[in-house]
């Protein structure tokens, strides 16, 4: 099956090369064509976008973007839309991730981008969404508004389906022209939106651009971050360091590094009749997306004292990965994946020999692995990919000491803990660098306007522009009608 | 069964030349017993794996020890200090941890060697005029291919066979002389070291525009790869440079694939063509697995490789590589190293976070 990836306004007709991508799974192979621009071609869609922007995007209202947003969701929302459908049957292909956990993670997604959702999302970051628009009245006088940058450029990574969603509605928010690089892993999902867009808003058409070219590429790089007004970019820090030295320095830079999140259990969640829904709920962290996304645990700290002990939680915990396994495989591994996490289990298989108090969980087959251990001495990494660290703790403080050394690289906690725990526990762990605490269950599915990695999603891509009351005070000594 | 009757079971085996199955599980069996009786964390990590000498039936029973793990645990049936020899990986990875192996006896080893050697690089010819680009034994004791090449220069090296690492460390003044008086002598050659060895004394020779016709009958043997200690070369310029470089014929440039981890070498017929199919002698076998089952992967598919040497009687005959390779006719085909994948989502990976860890 070939499909070809890439949005590219202002080439129509243009000589574009393409080159091929092959991805298999099982018997389906999937052949994605990706875009190999020239400079000259990639300057092109620039200037195209940045021209429409100005003509069309700029000058449209904040809810008549919603309302647009909100149609394209709609359709990929439902199942029997061909776009939709393309989804269903191309992402699982070309991720490897198993089908229905896909389609489950899909909607469950897309649903968090409707109208209601978009709106709180604005008025997240916005107290008064007028600002947007034009300019509002300031409280300390003047007049103010928001304004979203001419060229806003996007460099996705990962294999998280449909991930680019979340940056390309923010910059259509803040009425940015918008050119999005997409990753090898995943180069589809971007190109879908951009083109229903283009079908429910064909005034839209040109006001986006998604692109393609093998991260780290430099000549590209320096071409579109030089055309560029803000750029944001998703990657490992080697990476996002080396795009920071092609964005110009006059140039915003707003970098999403790779995270680290973790599971905090709270005996109060680990009596007899808990426990499971505990462990059942913590299972489905892990397996969204085989612990792909920033947001997906690493780690468990259990508590002990509860009335299911910490090592029976990590054999609850297991059973339920086994379960998954059955339900929702993991995605097929290549064979250096494979071998980093054979690496890693067998890491800690040669530590179970020294220390007794360990015990390893997996399958035979290698599909998913718990490790659990009574020793909180030393935080080590999990494997991703369905496997996962438990580590008993007495107490937050605990948990809280052993994460200190990665502050920076903190994200999401995923918590079981009474009324009474949760907002003192969630200040200590704010306080550690977490900027993001929820139910466990739901740390692979943030909610709609969620400031992620704790900053202001819109708020970050637009500059303000003041009015000052000087300014008004003098205008008006030259108003016609002045005495 | 003790030590002596061991080494002395193995060195008849070797000798026999029986390469049946048959004769290779009843050998890998016994030693396999013999090495979980006497080495108690092999014991520890067989019953993690729910293997005995009861369920054990076959030598591709026989858990596969990561070669990780001979970084941490201490694997040997005698104690440690009763080692005659340890070799030790470089440790490059890990902070420098080293995996070592402890002989207590080189007599093994060594006879693994020189049957395998003689047989597969010497073709029948008693002796020849060796060049080592390598550090020796008294340079590097803990090197197992300092070992290799010693015994290589003492039971195959002919009058004027001689160590160009004098003092450990290469004298390219003395590599370059060696050779003119070999292309001169016209009696055939042998030059025999690291990959990367060969590599620096290419980069010499092409400062000085010097290229060598060896005589006929001349062979070379490089080992091991690049290494990152010099530049990296794909396969087929690296035999192209060597061919030209020394007047040998790719079809007489042989690669041995050995590991500090074993004690018996695998060899190629030359590198006419590349990647070159490699194989052992009878007293060891290869699989490709899944890394994480453990399983074997469908013939003809690339998996990570696993070797079982009997030869390797003390510490454990069965180890668990990080080479990918494919199982084809006659041996197998190595593809590189099966780990260090690119992190494929926004999760931070093993690296990154020990990385952090060390900030």
């Amino acid at each position: 099956m070939m499909e070809r990836a890439g949005y590219l306004p202002g080439l129509d007709g243009a000589n574009v090369e393409y080159q091929v991508l092959n991805y298999t799974r099982g018997d389906l192979r999937v052949e994605v064509e990706v875009p190999a621009l020239s400079d000259e071609q990639l300057v092109r869609v620039i200037n195209t976008v940045r021209d429409a922007r100005e003509r069309i995007l700029a000058p449209m209202r904040t809810d008549e973007i919603i309302a647009v947003i909100d149609a394209v969701i709609g359709r990929l929302l439902d199942r029997d839309d061909p776009f939709r459908r393309k989804a269903e049957e191309l992402l699982p292909a070309v991720t490897g991730y198993d089908a229905e956990m896909v389609r489950l993670g899909l909607t469950d997604y897309l649903k968090t981008f409707r109208a209601p959702d978009l709106k709180r999302f604005v008025s997240e970051d916005f107290a008064n969404p007028g600002l947007l628009d034009g300019f509002e009245a300031a409280p300390k006088g003047g007049f103010v508004r928001a304004l979203g940058p001419p060229v806003l450029a996007h460099v996705w990574a990962g294999n998280v389906p449909a991930l680019p969603l979340w940056s390309l509605a923010c910059g259509l928010l803040v009425k940015a022209g918008n050119v999005g690089k997409v990753a090898s892993a995943e180069p589809l999902f971007a190109t879908w939106f951009a083109q229903l867009l283009a079908e429910v808003e064909p005034r839209l058409a040109d006001c986006l651009a998604i692109v393609w070219w093998a991260g780290g590429d430099e000549r590209a790089e320096q071409t579109v971050f030089g055309q560029s007004n803000v750029v944001l970019a998703y990657g490992g820090n080697d990476a996002l360091e080396a795009i920071r030295a092609r964005v110009p320095i006059t140039t915003r830079y707003l970098p999403y590094g790779h995270k680290l999140s973790f599971a905090y259990v709270g005996a109060e969640a680990l009596d007899a009749q808990k426990a499971w829904q505990t462990a059942h709920r913590g299972a489905i962290d892990i397996m969204r997306y085989d612990q792909q996304g920033c947001y997906s645990p690493q780690l468990f700290f259990v508590e002990r004292g509860g009335g299911v002990s910490a090592p029976e939680y990590s054999r609850y915990l297991a059973n339920e990965l086994e379960s998954f396994e059955k339900k929702h495989p993991r995605r097929a591994l290549t064979l250096e994946e494979a071998g980093d996490v054979a690496a890693w289990r067998h890491r800690e298989e040669t530590e179970l020999l020294a220390h007794p108090d360990h015990e390893l969980l997996g399958s035979d087959s290698g599909q998913w692995t718990v490790v659990h251990t009574e020793r909180a001495d030393q935080l080590r990494p999990s494997g991703l990919n369905r496997t996962v660290r438990v580590v008993a703790v007495d107490e937050p403080a605990q948990a809280l000491a052993l994460l200190q050394p990665y502050r920076a690289l903190l994200q999401t906690a995923g918590v079981a803990l009474t009324p009474e725990r949760l907002l003192p526990v969630s200040d200590a762990l704010g306080r550690a660098g977490v900027t993001r605490i929820c139910a466990l269950g739901n740390m692979a599915s943030p909610e709609a306007g969620w400031h992620h990695d704790g900053r202001f999603n819109l708020l970050d891509l637009v500059t303000m522009v003041e009015v000052e009351q000087s300014s008004v005070v003098s205008a008006d000594a030259l108003a016609p009608y002045a005495d | 069964m003790n030590q002596d009757q061991v080494v002395s079971e193995l060195l008849q085996f070797m000798g026999r030349g029986d390469g049946s199955d048959g004769a290779f599980d009843e050998q890998a069996l016994r030693l396999f017993a013999y090495q979980f009786e006497n080495s108690a964390p092999f014991r520890r990590f067989c019953q993690q794996r729910r293997r005995t000498p009861r369920t054990v039936r076959s030598w591709r029973d026989i858990p596969a020890v990561p070669i990780n793990a001979f970084k941490d645990l201490t694997l040997s049936c005698v104690a440690a200090e009763a080692a005659a020899r340890v070799f030790m990986t470089s440790g490059t990875t890990r902070g420098g941890v080293r995996g070592k192996s402890y002989h207590p006896t080189l007599e093994v080893y060594d006879a693994s060697m020189q049957r395998n050697f003689g047989a597969r690089f010497m073709q029948g010819r008693d002796r020849i005029r060796i060049g080592i680009l390598f550090p020796d034994s008294n340079a590097m004791p803990n090197s197992s291919l300092a070992h290799y090449l010693d015994l290589a220069l003492t039971h195959f090296g002919a009058d004027g066979s001689c160590n160009l690492y004098p003092g450990g460390t290469l004298d390219l003044a003395l590599a370059m002389s060696h050779l003119e008086e070999a292309e001169a002598s016209g009696a055939p050659y042998a030059l025999l070291g690291a990959s990367f060895s060969f590599v620096h004394l290419l980069d010499e020779m092409g400062r000085q525009g010097r290229r060598f016709a060896l005589p006929p009958g001349s062979r070379l043997l490089d080992t091991g790869g690049f290494k990152g200690q010099s530049r990296e070369l794909e396969l087929d310029e690296f035999y192209d440079q060597l061919a030209a470089g020394f007047g040998v014929a790719r079809s007489d440039c042989f690669n041995m694939y050995g590991m500090t981890e074993l004690s018996t070498q695998f060899y190629d017929d030359g590198n006419t063509t590349c990647p070159s199919v490699k194989s052992g002698p009878h007293w060891i076998r290869t699989r490709a697995v899944d890394p994480l089952s453990g399983i074997d992967v469908p013939p003809g598919e690339t998996g990570v490789l696993v070797h079982c040497d009997l030869a390797h009687f003390n510490i454990v005959t069965a180890i668990l590589t990080e080479d990918a390779g494919t199982i084809v006719d006659g041996g197998f085909v190595l593809h590189g190293r099966a780990s260090g994948a690119e992190a494929k989502g926004c999760s931070l990976a093993v690296e990154e976070f020990l990385q952090a860890a060390g900030r």
